[in-house]
């Protein structure tokens, strides 16, 4: 096994990692920008090592920054976390070329299924469905109308080299189709530095299904269920949860069975999820392969009770999986909320800034994923996200209720949070009765507000705030607060 | 007492009354409530509105208190205070090419001199991974570009200074 771990990334998926590498006993490197000195990973970590500016293209981008801390450590292996360079083909090269483990599937896996077209190809072959639409790069209006024409329309534009929504365009007429096409192109190379798109049908009522798989070096793949990510805004998931309130077990085993030889037709190795889009008949479509530890893999590990990162870990040492897909079973309904530092009523626009006041829900059934504190000032360089609240439950009724109770009491103040956003979204009709299709958020949300009620309370508590007298500066502020042992505990001995 | 209190661009208006230490009753619109309460530390206190204890989070930012009831945090801010400023901010607020967060400007797609329409992009700001354009309020000439690529910048701060083209356009626009 490693005797120390680099990881590659920032925020809470760093101090995720981290923790699970302290209890294997294995040292951990944290690498921290300008703009991350006093960030809760490169305190957390054994050793923290400074990697530039706080500009991602000259730190957590930087290669050869990253692969010098790694020298200068004397760290065996690098875990990339998601974002960043998890999914750079390049930097796994390097690492394989340079002796560095990379933790995660072989630079060619994350090349060939990076692309999208070539992806579409290999799982085509591979008997897994694709999403009808194009097997190769179109580059001019007539192979477009061509393709169109064999699509039908509304159709999407898809950029191959593409991710997170950059050079994506629906389009719903042939008119618009070429300047579509020219407009998403040039976005895609401006995002990607290849401007290569394809087209495929457009789904519009649909959800966002995923299965987690786990493969070792020997092929050995196995599938850990489904993630039902469909509530989404901006293309990018603000709830998952797990199982999917669409899935009958038939239709689970199928879909687990299609990631697998996704997996396998790829020659995937480690831990990776296969996307899918599920249409409102059951029929079910491949649409990429994530070549990393997802955002929303809490959920997973609540409801298998695996550790995710562990079994990475193992895998890149080269062990083999011990798990056959008998021994994991499924239990009880786990929910993940993600708290970015953004403005809901403001079309979710970031919110940086600092953190003046944290205080993290606790209780049964709880965890929260969390890269800040109370004092942190939350870079604008970086992904907003500040913890992913997740709860565990017997079903999904009740995870309802306990993601209730913890968002409920999850104060961050400061920065602007969707939590009361939230709120409102879990405790209406149509999320409780599971109708989570990706369109939920326009559909159901679109002009959401804060609550009333609540806004007068708070109004109240601004003027008790304003009257109740705050304790002497350089005084013992918390005394009264705070009382200690000999004040609280009553009758007691030893 | 009375408070008036901004919450985004409404306000909230509380009569306040003291019935001794710790309590107090509170009117908005028609409705009163009696309210006990407490200090627990610097930042949570405990209250009892009608009968109903509630925890409250509070913070003093940047822009007013940040408080927090039930999970719901917002931003209030004491009329008083906010109210006496010259109205300004409000009136010319979307004349201004100011970012909406603080964040970084990544391109600068005008020059000094040039002549731009209304909804012109004019620059490029990007925050946690997200871009921005920032479009021309009015048409006018660029008269001053404040800023260099890569400079981080906040709201309320002017990033180009533009020339009205006209001036009746200027208050139309």
């Amino acid at each position: 096994m490693f005797k120390k771990i680099l990881i590659a990334n920032r925020g809470e998926i760093a101090v995720r990692i981290l923790r699970t590498c302290r209890e294997m006993g294995i040292a951990t490197v944290a690498v921290y920008s300008d703009a991350d000195r006093q960030a809760l990973h490169a305190l957390e970590a054994d050793e923290a090592v400074p990697i530039g500016p706080a500009e991602p293209s000259q730190s957590y981008l930087s290669i050869d920054r990253i692969v010098a801390a790694v020298r200068q450590t004397g760290a065996q292996a690098v875990h990339p976390g998601y974002g960043f360079l998890a999914e750079n083909a390049e930097f796994a090269a390097r690492c394989e070329r340079e002796g560095i483990v990379f933790i995660g599937p072989p630079a060619e896996v994350i090349r060939s299924l990076g692309d999208k077209i070539t992806a579409r190809q290999i799982m085509q072959k591979s008997g897994v469905p694709i999403i009808p639409g194009m097997l190769e790069a179109a580059h001019d209006p007539a192979a477009w109308a061509a393709g169109a024409e064999a699509i039908g329309f509304p159709l999407l534009i898809k950029a191959s080299a593409g991710g997170g929504g950059k050079g994506m365009r629906i389009v719903h007429a042939p008119a618009d189709l070429a300047e579509a096409c020219r407009a998403a192109s040039r976005e895609a190379a401006a995002a990607f530095g290849d401007g290569t798109v394809y087209l495929e049908k457009f789904l519009p009522k649909s959800r966002h299904v995923e299965i987690q798989i786990l493969a070792d070096h020997k092929g050995h793949t196995i599938h850990l269920f489904e993630r039902e990510c469909s509530i989404q805004r901006r293309h990018q998931k603000i709830i998952e949860e797990t199982p999917s309130p669409a899935l009958s077990p038939a239709l689970r085993a199928a879909m687990g069975r299609a990631a697998v030889a996704a997996a396998r037709a790829a020659g995937y190795v480690n831990a990776g999820t296969v996307e899918f889009i599920l249409d409102p008949e059951g029929r079910f479509y491949f649409l990429e392969v994530n070549t990393r530890l997802q955002v929303e893999h809490p959920i997973t590990e609540m409801i298998t009770g695996l550790d995710l990162v562990r079994h990475q870990i193992e895998i890149a040492a080269g062990r083999p999986l011990a798990l056959t897909q008998d021994d994991v079973c499924s239990r009880g309904h786990a929910i993940e909320c993600r708290i970015y530092a953004e403005d809901p009523q403001q079309n979710f626009m970031p919110s940086p800034g600092r953190i003046a006041f944290f205080q993290e829900p606790t209780g049964p059934g709880i965890r929260n994923d969390c890269g800040v504190y109370a004092g942190f000032e939350v870079p604008v360089e970086y992904d907003p996200i500040l913890s992913k609240l997740v709860v565990h439950a017997e079903t999904r009724e009740l995870a309802i209720r306990r993601m209730l109770r913890a968002l409920k009491s999850y104060a961050v103040l400061g920065v602007k949070t969707p939590i009361d956003f939230l709120l409102d979204v879990l405790a209406s009709a149509p999320f409780q009765a599971g109708e989570t299709y990706t369109d939920f958020i326009a559909s159901h949300f679109a002009d959401w507000g804060p609550d009333r009620q609540t806004l007068e309370l708070a109004a109240i508590a601004y003027v008790a705030d304003a009257m109740a007298p705050k304790a002497q500066p350089g005084g013992r502020p918390e005394q009264a607060a705070r009382p200690g042992p000999w004040q609280t505990l009553k009758h007691w001995r030893l | 007492m009375d408070y008036k209190l901004k919450h985004n661009e409404e306000v909230i208006a509380l009569a306040v009354e003291t019935a001794g230490d710790g309590l107090l009753s509170a009117t908005v619109g028609d409705k009163k409530m009696e309210v006990a309460f407490a200090r627990i530390s610097e930042n949570r206190l405990r209250l009892v509105v009608d009968g109903r204890q509630i925890l409250a989070f509070v913070a003093e930012t940047s822009d007013g208190k940040a408080v927090m009831v039930d999970g719901r945090t917002f931003l209030l801010a004491d009329e008083r205070t906010t109210g006496t400023r010259p109205r300004s901010g409000a009136a010319s607020g979307p004349k201004l090419v100011t970012p909406p967060m603080p964040a970084v400007v990544t391109q600068i797609l005008v020059a000094q001199g040039q002549t731009v329409e209304k909804g012109q992009g004019l620059l490029v700001v990007s925050a946690m991974k997200m871009d921005t354009i920032l479009t021309a309020p009015f048409a006018g000439v660029i008269a001053r570009i404040n800023v260099a690529e890569g400079q981080k910048v906040a709201p309320k701060q002017v990033l180009v200074d533009i020339e009205p083209a006209a001036a009746n356009e200027e208050v139309h626009g």
